[in-house]
Order: C-alpha cells, then sequence, then structure tokens
C-alpha cells in the first residue's frame, strides 16, 4: 500500500456520466449532457495542476461499492447497477473494472427492453432506464397523478396538491405508509429493474447485484418486487445459482469513493 | 510426441466428434445425429462415448473436450440445463471420464467456438470479443481480457434468451420474447413461410443468393433483430469484435448487411464511439470442436 500524505492529492478522479473513452480522459458522449467527444481530464488537469483520471460514475460506484461497500467480495465479482435518473452499470470481474474494447462498457440503461418504446435522451426508442429508474417512476407517477388516477389522491395531498411537487422519496414514503398507489408505482419500476437484471444475468450470470442510487433508498418495498421478477425472468432458473440483490451499502458517497481509489496511482499488490 | 486432442460438439441435432492437434487442424472427425429430447440422458452419454471411440481409433489422444448446448457449471463438469436436450443437473464430465478413461472438460458450445475464432479463427487479433451463434437457437460467448468469461455459476453468454420483446413470442426456456424467438434458424424459416416461402436452413440461403426476395426478406427480418440485439450487446459490454457463426451465418452479407444497419441504428451513442465489426466466423461448423479440444489441452 502506497501512503499519502494530507497536504496534497497525488491525483483527482471525476466520476461523471458519459461514455468515458479508454484514455480515462475523454468523454465520447454523454445522453443526458451536452458533452460530445470532450476531454475533460486534458481540460480539469490544466486548471487544477494534478492528475485527473475521469472515471464513468456508474463504473466509479460499482468500484466504490467492491472495495468499500463491505460485500463478501470473494472471487472478485460484482454487478452495480446505479439506479436514479437513468441506470447505470459497472461490474467488476476478476477484481478488476471491465472496461470493454473500447472503454464504454456497462451502458445498460440503454439495453433496449421495448421495440419502438419510450423516446429516450440518448436518441434511441425503449431504453430500459425509460423504465426501470428513478425518473420513470417519478415521471409516471406525475402524469398519474396530474390525470387524477384512482388511488392517487393521498400522494397529491403529500405533493401539498401539486402533480409535478411528487418525488421519489414521497413515493417510497406513501408506500412505506400502506399507500396502496404508491406502492403499484413502485412494483411496476421494481419489476422492470428486475426483468432486464435477468436478461443482464443471461449474458454476465453475476454471483451479487448490487443496487444503488437514489431509488434503491426505496429499500425493501422496492427490493421484494425487484427479487421476485429477477427470479420469474431469469433463464434456467431452478437450474442454476440466483444472484443474490442486495441495496449499496455507500448510498450516493459510492461513486465518490469509487473515482478517489481509480485515481490513486496503482501499485500492484 | 505432438499433443492431440479429442473436441466433441453438442448440438441440438448433430453431434461431432474431431481429434484436433495444436494448430487447430482437424486430423479425423465422426458424425452422430443427436437423439431427441424425450430420449434418457444416457442415450445421448451413449452416442458420443460411439463418436469418440470411433474417432480416437489410431491416435493418441491425451483429453476430450465437450462443448454441449446447456448451462454447463462453473467447475466445468456438469450440464445443468439443456433446453434442447433432456439434461438436467447431468454429472456428464464425470460419467464420460469413467467411460473414455480419460481427462474430460465440459464447456458451453459457444464458449468453445468463441475459443476457436479467438486462436485460430475471425477474432484472433482481439481480446474482447462476443460471439454470436445462430443456428436452432441463438447460443453465445464471451471473452474478456482475452480470457473466455463463464460468469458465477458458468452460464454467461445466453444472449438468445435475453428478452427483447415483452409478452412476446413464447420460447422453449419457459419464457416470452426471448431474443432467439426473433433472431436463429427457426425463426428464418418462419418468417420465410409467413412469407409464402416453405424452405429450410440451406436451401433458404440458396434461394436467397439466387435472388429470390422472399428468402431475401426473411435474411433481412433475422439480420434486423440481430442488429437490435447485438446494440443490446454492445452497450453494456463494449466488445471490440463480434463474431457471427453457426448455421444461420452461411447467408455472409445476406445478414451482416441488415444487422450492420440495424446496429448502427440502434446502439446508444453510434456517432459517438466505435462500432465494433461484424464479422462472420472463420471455422464454420468445426469452431465448437476445435475449441473444445483446443479448451481441454491449454486448460481454461
Amino acid at each position: 500500500m502506497r501512503q499519502h500524505t494530507d497536504e496534497a492529492p497525488a491525483g483527482v478522479g471525476v466520476a461523471a456520466a458519459g461514455f468515458v473513452a479508454e484514455d480515462r480522459s475523454t468523454i465520447y458522449f454523454a445522453p443526458n449532457l451536452a458533452w460530445r467527444s470532450e476531454k475533460i481530464g486534458v481540460e480539469l488537469n490544466e486548471r487544477l495542476g494534478c492528475n485527473v483520471v475521469v472515471e464513468n460514475d456508474a463504473n466509479a460506484a460499482a468500484w466504490g461499492e467492491y472495495r468499500f461497500g463491505g460485500h463478501d467480495n470473494s472471487g472478485g465479482e460484482l454487478l452495480a447497477l446505479t439506479i436514479g435518473t437513468g441506470i447505470g452499470g459497472g461490474l467488476v470481474h476478476g477484481g478488476q473494472l471491465v472496461r470493454g474494447g473500447f472503454g464504454i462498457a456497462g451502458e445498460v440503461g440503454h439495453l433496449r427492453v421495448v421495440q419502438d418504446g419510450r423516446p429516450c435522451g440518448c436518441g434511441q426508442k425503449g431504453c430500459w432506464e425509460q423504465y426501470g429508474s428513478g425518473s420513470a417512476l417519478t415521471k409516471g407517477t406525475r402524469g398519474l397523478v396530474a390525470s387524477g388516477a384512482a388511488g392517487s389522491a393521498y400522494l397529491l395531498e403529500k405533493a401539498g396538491g401539486d402533480p409535478a411537487a411528487v418525488t421519489g422519496p414521497m413515493i417510497g414514503e406513501a408506500a412505506a405508509e400502506g399507500d396502496a398507489f404508491a406502492q403499484a408505482r413502485i412494483d411496476e419500476v421494481g419489476t422492470w429493474i428486475g426483468v432486464g437484471a435477468a436478461t443482464l444475468a443471461a449474458v454476465l450470470d453475476p454471483r451479487l447485484i448490487v443496487l444503488g442510487g437514489g431509488v434503491s433508498e426505496i429499500g425493501d418495498p422496492l427490493l421484494d418486487v425487484v427479487r421476485a421478477a429477477f427470479e420469474a425472468n431469469l433463464p434456467a432458473a431452478g437450474y442454476r445459482p440466483v444472484a443474490e440483490i442486495r441495496v449499496a451499502t455507500l448510498g450516493n458517497r459510492a461513486g465518490v469513493l469509487g473515482a478517489a481509489d481509480l485515481s490513486r496511482p496503482r501499485v500492484d499488490d | 510426441m505432438t499433443d492431440l486432442t479429442v473436441g466433441v460438439d453438442i448440438g441440438g441435432s448433430k453431434i461431432a466428434a474431431a481429434v484436433v492437434d495444436p494448430a487447430g487442424r482437424v486430423l479425423a472427425r465422426a458424425d452422430r445425429t443427436t437423439p431427441g429430447r424425450t430420449t434418457a440422458p444416457s442415450v445421448v452419454e451413449d452416442t458420443i462415448v460411439e463418436a469418440v471411440t470411433d474417432v480416437r481409433a489410431g491416435h493418441l489422444v491425451t483429453a476430450v473436450g465437450i462443448g454441449a448446448a446447456g448451462f454447463v457449471d462453473a467447475g466445468s463438469t456438469r450440464v445443468m440445463f439443456a433446453p434442447h436436450l433432456s439434461w438436467r443437473e447431468e454429472p456428464l464430465g464425470e460419467r464420460l471420464e469413467q467411460r473414455l478413461g480419460l481427462p474430460v472438460t465440459v464447456d458451453n458450445d459457444a464458449n468453445a467456438a468463441l475459443w476457436a475464432e479467438h486462436r485460430f479463427g475471425a477474432a484472433s487479433d482481439a481480446d474482447e470479443v462476443a460471439l454470436i451463434t445462430l443456428g436452432t437457437g441463438i447460443g453465445g460467448a464471451l471473452l474478456i481480457g482475452g480470457v473466455v468469461y463463464r460468469g458465477h455459476g458458468g452460464m454467461a453468454g445466453e444472449f438468445g434468451h435475453t428478452r427483447v420483446v415483452p409478452d412476446g413470442r413464447p420460447c422453449e426456456c419457459g419464457r416470452t420474447g426471448c431474443w432467439e424467438q426473433y433472431c436463429s434458424g427457426k425463426a428464418l424459416a418462419r418468417f420465410a413461410r409467413e412469407a409464402g416461402r416453405d424452405l429450410v436452413g440451406p436451401d433458404l440461403t440458396a434461394a436467397a443468393n439466387a435472388g429470390d426476395i422472399v428468402a431475401q426478406g426473411a435474411f433481412a427480418e433475422i439480420g434486423r433483430w440481430l442488429g437490435i440485439g447485438v446494440a443490446n450487446i454492445v452497450a453494456g459490454l463494449d466488445p471490440a469484435v463480434i463474431v457471427v457463426g453457426g448455421g444461420v451465418s452461411a447467408a455472409g452479407e445476406l445478414l451482416l448487411n441488415p444487422a450492420r444497419q440495424a446496429l448502427a441504428g440502434s446502439l446508444v451513442g453510434a456517432e459517438h464511439r466505435v462500432i465494433p465489426p461484424l464479422r462472420i466466423a472463420a471455422l464454420g461448423a468445426d469452431a465448437g470442436m476445435i475449441g473444445a479440444a483446443d479448451l481441454a489441452r491449454v486448460g481454461r
């Protein structure tokens, strides 16, 4: 282990919601931001005067959970899904982040789950994150509340009478208090999360799936649904080990901790 | 002394065994018809033993590698589930070792084919590779960092059962909307039949090559679904090369052209990233047994 003084950081790790190139500096594309082929790392390096490493936010979060999340890391495997505005993915395999051939593996939010489905910020249609993200939960719920859907009165009251003021935590709270309408919204999004995770399990066969991001803070009312949908949609269920699905332990700090750790000059062993 | 091994490819319709040298060359081969899914597991086992015994005669063989169409456990001995055969948690490796008197490794057939393409074929220049095999269904395999990626339970790469249509067509696996119901030899025959061409397999390929617009349309349709499904794999894993194998891949560009279009049209951030090339597998139907033989030699 390398010792650092606390006077000057050896490097700065930046976790960004975009497609980060293999050089750990250039962002090719950010579906939900204006960046297109931005040399973020080089620019920040000049302005900060120290080594800057840019990492995809979900990869950083996966690494943070893997290194500091207190999970059982035997086997060096972990799939982290960060479910907030979108769905980010990060895969640790053999104790290392899987980056792909060009640096941008893990963009699982843009798996197409519905043909000709809902439009996505990336320009495509039917992306998973349009169905199983925090935004999908709040957007869908606000729409239903605004249209005066049956059973939505309690949530409307909680939001002070303004459908646009409904938030994710508010929906989670209402569900925890036993509100059936709120729970149905969570069931819908949780089912999409479980269905998508089952598709990922068909491809990647992970041992442990860690759910992070804002939506995961809903906890058990969401997780129970995710697990049920995952098991119902897993190919060859009954003839294979079923991955454990847990909530991320580091919450919003996972990305920051992961990015910082990944910016550390690597001294192997 | 040359280190020879036997590779066996167990598919839904055919069992193929070959003696393979370290350069991936096939020195001898034997083919058998796969017993149907209603027959007992031991019948399939008998057929494998027959084929191996037949092919190894006259060669000094050190190990046997099996590539089987099914979910194989991480320890490479047990077939947990084979959608097109009657195997359920079948200890195939152990049984075959007893009967053949040689070390036996068992892997998924697509993993074996990918390994062959990486060592001797279309992906020898890349360490990050996805293989899609289009046969009766879809097989798939992943190479990450130059090593076959098997996942926790040994079941990674089952692309055929990723869901592409919610509540879509029923699949043999018991679920609905699986990719292989839209992009496979079976789907190809169905698209052709629905359009009025009652042809299957090589006959359909020949008709399309001879200019039959209806047959070409069926290839365009599964090609489009190929591109859509590959876009999901690229979004998730960003491989450097995609290799397309299996019987249906004999159609070549008839299949790949529409697939490339659909991939470019479906891939997230397509204009801001490298779109990996789609290539037809170089080793054809032999890839599975060559790869299985090589995996038995070099280890996993």
